[in-house]
């Protein structure tokens, strides 16, 4: 008793109030946080802000209608095939953890999709292609009214990417003897399907990068879904090849390759046409090219291992 | 010296002499996640700033439809006028959980679980309508009156009418702003390059890119949630004084479904009800926090193995590698820098459904719309139609039965508290 009592005396003796003082402002300071942080981004300008609304409150946003401007006449055809330089890795197995007897084929976890190459071939399938503005549609390339069939065995998206026009009915199939829901990320579809059953769908608005489709309850599922104001797009198959038919011609046309495990920003695959000098890649993996009516252009397209992000 | 600690200790009480007003801030892990550059970042702040100004001055920009006299009595700092009218409403109950952007990181956010509510997606689990559709206006009045049992939402039902539906509008209000900021980064992201220039004061076809195709669709989504609304029809709702034999026939029916693979209810609440069945699975707020992690660890490998290309390399494949190397890092460390700030990821952790604490409401008709549109943000799917004349999975006569199934969870024997044994020493242990 009497020790302590000696030091809070030494201490009191030490710092006296001031020093008491000081320690709070120390740990106040601490606590309100008047250090800037290096990480919060910028915040508006003022100058900035009152122009841009001045403008917004004029104008009405209506703007002018600033379509592309079509520049070109007749059509072109643009085709041709992704190959893998190189030897491609070898996909592990789908982390299948429940329902082994439905989920597996013959016992074995079927291999993921991130990157499917074909023996022998290369040809690498499942790599998407889409115009990315239209200045004019073909009457080919209008929205498409037939139905896509979109099913899963085996507790797999049979279609892994699956490209589609707005308003496009799909018919989101289940070939399993268990439930699966779809959920399409990004356009609030998250739906049951039942056992055996099917549930159509009509896509409602078009995205710039494919969506993630997913199922909640085997998560290792997974598909891409790519819906697009027109018919301006392309999936690689097994053999890697590719084809989008009546595309504007005459004029600069911009082309988007994308693929899950694309290494570009927002998964853009960049390769390279070797083959074809007039033909750009940026390195989002856009192909900037013009075509001449009725030209039916023919790309092969080698894609570096680096290309991919795996 | 003491009037030295004096005027220290002060100026710390006082904080840093006279404080800005707060301003709103972008979505910093979707920005970096993005790579937006600099000056895009700016330019997306000012276009915010120029639609819906700041945290103390809000525009309720006639495009929104919003009610400025709502936003001004639920912004600004926390006083009270001559005649006792208070305003600041939002800071003086929500900031503290929601923040000021509404981005769900106030400060007592990382003590909380469930974490707040980010707003910005403009996505809410519990309402009425549609699973792709915003909620109404009761939807958000329903929340802020009743609170979120089971979670550190409280119910507001003590405050006046008129100041939860200043709250309620400025709830939507900051939905919206985190709405356009998303499409606004989408569009930094995917379609400018850097030193494009992004400003609609003086380019007419960024003036209709942003009122006309970004906020266009987010107010049509909100101004037709009303037409959204789930009405079930009323022969296939059950009567409220049913008999004995009628409800316990609705109940095995509903039991039978949950444990069937059409509802499919057993593969996350699980066998037990309990929520132990699939639970590693994220909602969309959680998730987009975890791919930021993931993405970061993955810089480090990806620039390890440029490190080990470039140890190969020569001549111009040497200098490009070289430069990957710096983009990489540079990624790297803006990820890095906002790691410390990041709540770490939960996993979406399916309802145990035998507590007896429903979340988004008790009533018969809320238990119906969960069933029905599914949880949007969550795994949980819809069962009902995806909208207006679309194929649901399950007809409203058996969402009711799995209703009448879930309500009757709570009561079963193996809800209720067990007995220990009656001596536990007698129990034998086995050896």
């Amino acid at each position: 008793m009497e020790y302590r009592w000696r030091l809070t005396n030494k201490m009191k003796r030490l710092f006296g109030i001031s020093g008491f003082l000081w320690m709070l402002a120390v740990s106040l300071s601490g606590l309100s946080g008047c250090s800037g942080r290096a990480d919060m981004g910028p915040v508006a300008d003022a100058a900035n802000v009152k122009a841009i609304r001045d403008v917004l409150a004029t104008s009405k946003g209506a703007g002018s209608e600033q379509a592309a401007a079509a520049t070109g006449t007749g059509w072109a055809t643009i085709k041709g095939q992704f190959v893998f330089d190189g030897d491609p890795p070898t996909m592990p197995p789908y982390n299948v953890t429940k329902e082994a007897e439905i989920c597996t084929i013959n016992g074995q976890a079927p291999p993921q999709e991130m990157l499917v190459v074909t023996p022998g071939s290369k040809a690498i399938k499942n790599v998407v292609v889409f115009l990315r503005d239209a200045s004019r549609v073909n009457d080919s390339a209008k929205p498409k009214t037939d139905r896509v069939e979109f099913d899963q065995k085996h507790c797999l998206f049979l279609t892994h990417v699956v490209g589609l026009t707005v308003g496009q009915a799909l018919d989101i199939k289940n070939s399993d003897n268990t439930g699966h829901n779809t959920n399409i990320l990004g356009s609030g579809f998250n739906q049951l399907i039942p056992a055996g059953g099917a549930i159509p769908y009509k896509v409602q608005k078009d995205a710039q990068v494919p969506n993630k489709v997913t199922c909640s309850i085997h998560p290792w599922m997974t598909a891409y879904m790519l819906p697009r104001k027109d018919g301006y797009f392309a999936v690689s198959d097994a053999d890697g090849k590719f084809e989008i038919a009546n595309v504007p011609a005459g004029e600069p046309l911009e082309f988007q390759v994308w693929h899950e495990s694309g290494a570009a920003p927002g998964n853009g695959l960049v390769g390279t046409t070797p083959d074809a000098p007039d033909v750009k890649w940026s390195n989002r993996g856009r192909v900037a090219v013009t075509l001449k009516p009725d030209d039916v252009k023919e790309l092969k397209v080698v894609v570096p291992a680096k290309a991919f992000r795996l | 010296m003491r009037a030295l600690a004096l005027v220290t200790a002060t100026a710390a009480l006082v904080g840093c002499g006279k404080s800005d007003p707060p301003p709103f801030r972008l979505n910093m892990t979707n920005v970096v996640a993005k790579q937006i550059a600099p000056e895009h970042q700016q330019a997306i702040a000012n276009i915010l700033g120029a639609m819906f100004g700041t945290p103390d001055e809000p525009i309720a920009l006639k495009e929104t439809g919003l009610d400025q006299k709502k936003l001004d009595m639920a912004a600004g700092p926390v006083w009270s006028d001559k005649v006792g009218a208070k305003h600041g409403l939002y800071r003086r109950h929500c900031v503290h959980c929601h923040g000021i952007s509404g981005d769900g990181r106030g400060p007592t956010a990382a003590v909380l679980n469930p974490y707040p509510r980010d707003y910005r997606m403009g996505v809410f689990k519990f309402k009425s309508t549609y699973t792709a559709a915003e909620p109404t206006n009761l939807d958000l009045t329903k929340t802020l009156h009743e609170g979120i049992p089971g979670t550190a939402m409280p119910s507001f039902a003590l405050l006046p009418p008129d100041e939860v539906a200043a709250l309620v509008e400025y709830v939507k209000y900051l939905s919206i702003r985190g709405q356009m900021e998303r499409l606004l980064e989408d569009h930094a992201s995917v379609e400018l390059n850097a030193g494009d220039k992004f400003d609609p004061a003086n380019d007419p076809a960024v003036q209709k890119l942003v009122m006309q195709d970004m906020l266009g669709p987010i107010m049509e989504s909100w101004n037709g949630a009303k037409e959204q609304v789930i009405n079930p029809e009323d022969a296939s709702i059950p009567p409220d004084n049913r008999p004995a034999k009628e409800l316990e026939a609705s109940v095995k029916a509903g039991r039978e479904l949950f444990y069937g693979t059409r509802a499919n209810c057993v593969k996350c609440h699980g066998p037990t009800a309990l929520g132990d069945g699939q639970q590693d699975d994220y909602d969309v707020w959680n998730k987009a926090i975890n791919d930021f992690f993931k993405a970061t660890d993955d810089k480090i490998g990806q620039i390890a193995s440029l490190k080990t290309d470039l140890a190969k390399a020569q001549g111009d494949d040497a200098t490009q590698i070289r430069q990957q190397i710096v983009d990489a890092q540079k990624e790297f460390n803006e990820r890095h820098a906002l790691l410390s700030s990041l709540l770490l990821p939960r996993n979406a952790i399916p309802r145990n459904l035998r507590e007896g604490v429903f979340r988004g409401g008790r009533r018969p008709i809320d238990v119906f719309w969960r069933i029905s549109s599914g949880i949007p943000g969550t795994p949980m799917p819809a069962s009902g139609p995806a909208g207006e004349g679309a194929q649901g999975t399950l007809t409203q006569k058996e969402i009711w039965q799995i209703v009448d199934y879930v309500h009757s969870l709570p009561f079963e024997p193996a809800s209720l508290p067990q007995k220990r044994p009656i001596n536990a020493s007698e129990v034998s242990t086995g050896e």
